[in-house]
């Protein structure tokens, strides 16, 4: 909140000094899609500068690892030192654990969806910047959805080795492999392709905020593939050993 | 009642049990003994329904413990041997918790105020405050206090001074008196001898031996000490077929299975010093399986 507070208070500025639009505009593609700021999108605006400062490659990397990190502790790591030992000896079953813990991963998730709108508003009205909040709420359910993926994915990972340094080394290496896609994927023509592969293809704030797109089909998607990751992760703890 | 039939577990490196058989009748205690490592904890790691047996089944109360855990483990209260608890939950929330996940059964409340007052537990203290034993406290409390019909436990004294040994071994007595089925792995011989009516002795995965407490005791392996006046007694004891560890000059310690002869030969032969038998402890009659 704090990030997004000075982001919101150093754009005025920036925006008033031609020189700034002009050094963005010189800048080349490949550079701009490294830092996630979309090579057809007008570089000026207030959506061009907090995706590009903030939501196109920080928010959304720190977000994903916060998502691989917890998940991989709340179980993997939980199974590990034990401390699943006693709630698994009661007749709660295994599936009802993982969705509590599913569950908090979720809520943490949806908390700081909320905490990065209120930052966001509160930092615009108090700097006076216009924007349309709809559009902010819209891309904040995207990314809802998009780390719920990943989330679920570090479950899967965290039920299928429940060793938490297995499960983060897999899960973070598919995030980071995705990242990469998504990067190497912007860099020429020749390589677009490869951001198809990626994850974070579904995942692009700018267009979002600028409305260019509608992520409703983006946020259908990727809420379904949370939950069939969901029922997979399930049904491999089932019948997983745990050495608890 | 607890039936294992033919138990077989083997991990990836090959440790593990094979073909372990045994039943614990309902109201009894039986105790499993043997050194680390040897198959104690997977036992029970199976019987919770942790693992899945590759061999032979596991039964509770004629439920599979892998296929029916859930509704098993409504029957069980179980204390883990190396216990992690989400530190920062207070002694008391972690009761809570655990009841809540039981279901709120009549009467854990009060039978927890009980046992909180009888194993002197400050129950409000955070967990990541507790010390070792504090912390066996409340992981027994969390088991006892369920009045479940079967109770499994992993070395459940460990951590505990000889003063809580003493009040857990009164509470399992209690429990037994309820008609509680007791299953338990333990290193203390002392425990297993007081509240337990058989026990298995196991080692390298394999079940050695099931005995009732009394047979163990009364193994007809009886130690002596025994010393004699001279080198050429010495000699004597020595090459002997007698199975002696000699504790200093002319001072031997010699276990007698069974038959009493053969010592009484080889004495009449020597001329003794001092002569006395050691008492027969479970302790020795277990160590037997070790050697």
């Amino acid at each position: 909140m704090a990030y997004e507070w000075l982001l919101t208070w150093v754009y005025p500025i920036v925006s008033k000094n031609p020189a700034v639009t002009e050094i963005a505009e010189s800048i080349p593609s490949a550079v701009k899609t490294v830092f996630g700021v979309s090579d057809q999108a007008p570089v000026d605006t207030f959506e061009a500068f907090i995706s590009a400062q903030f939501f196109a490659r920080i928010w959304t990397l720190l977000l994903a690892l916060y998502g691989v990190n917890t998940a991989t502790s709340l179980l993997a790591g939980s199974i590990e030192d034990g401390t699943l030992a006693i709630p698994l000896a009661t007749p709660i079953s295994r599936s009802a654990l993982l969705a509590t813990q599913a569950g908090v991963l979720t809520s943490a998730n949806g908390v700081l969806m909320g905490a990065t709108l209120l930052g966001l508003f509160s930092g615009t009205a108090r700097f006076k910047i216009k924007i349309e909040h709809w559009r902010y709420c819209r891309m904040s359910l995207l990314g809802f959805a998009f780390f719920s993926v990943i989330s679920m994915y570090s479950f899967l990972f965290s039920a299928w080795f429940p060793e938490k340094e297995r499960a983060l080394a897999y899960a973070a290496g598919l995030t980071l492999a995705f990242y990469g896609l998504d990067i190497i994927g912007g860099l020429s023509e020749k390589l677009s392709w490869v951001r198809k592969l990626s994850l974070f293809q579904c995942f692009q704030p700018q267009e979002v905020l600028e409305d260019r797109i509608d992520p409703g089909r983006q946020i259908l998607g990727l809420t379904g593939g949370a939950i069939i990751l969901w029922l997979l992760a399930q049904r491999i703890l089932e019948e997983k050993d745990l050495v608890l | 009642m607890i039936e294992v039939q033919q138990l077989t577990k083997v991990y990836p490196k090959g440790r593990g049990i094979h073909g372990l058989s045994f039943q614990v009748e309902a109201g009894t205690a039986f105790g499993f003994l043997g050194p680390n490592g040897a198959g104690k904890t997977t036992t029970i790691r199976l019987l919770m329904g942790f693992m899945k047996p590759d061999q032979g089944s596991a039964l509770i109360h004629g439920q599979d413990c892998w296929r029916d855990r859930e509704s098993v483990k409504r029957r069980v209260g179980y204390l883990p041997g190396e216990l992690h608890f989400m530190e920062n939950l207070t002694g008391l929330e972690f009761l809570e918790l655990i009841a809540g996940m039981h279901g709120e059964r009549w009467g854990i409340k009060q039978k927890r105020k009980r046992l909180i007052q009888v194993l002197d537990l400050e129950c409000r203290k955070t967990i990541r405050k507790m010390s070792k034993g504090m912390k066996q406290k409340l992981g027994l409390i969390s088991a006892l206090m369920l009045d479940a019909e079967v109770l499994i436990m992993d070395e459940p004294t460990s951590g505990l001074d000889p003063l809580m040994q003493k009040v857990f071994m009164e509470l399992i007595l209690e429990e037994k008196k309820k008609g509680t089925t007791i299953f338990m792995s333990s290193h203390q011989f002392q425990e297993i001898e007081r509240t337990c009516e058989r026990v298995g002795i196991i080692r390298e995965g394999q079940l050695l031996s099931i005995q009732s407490i009394h047979e163990l005791q009364q193994m007809e392996y009886r130690t002596f000490e025994i010393e004699v006046k001279s080198t050429e007694d010495a000699e004597t004891i020595e090459e002997s077929e007698l199975e002696w560890t000699k504790v200093d000059v002319g001072f031997y310690r010699i276990r007698v299975a069974k038959d009493m002869g053969q010592l009484f030969q080889v004495l009449a032969k020597v001329q003794v010093k001092r002569f006395a038998q050691c008492s027969l402890e479970l302790e020795d009659a277990f160590m037997q399986y070790y050697r």
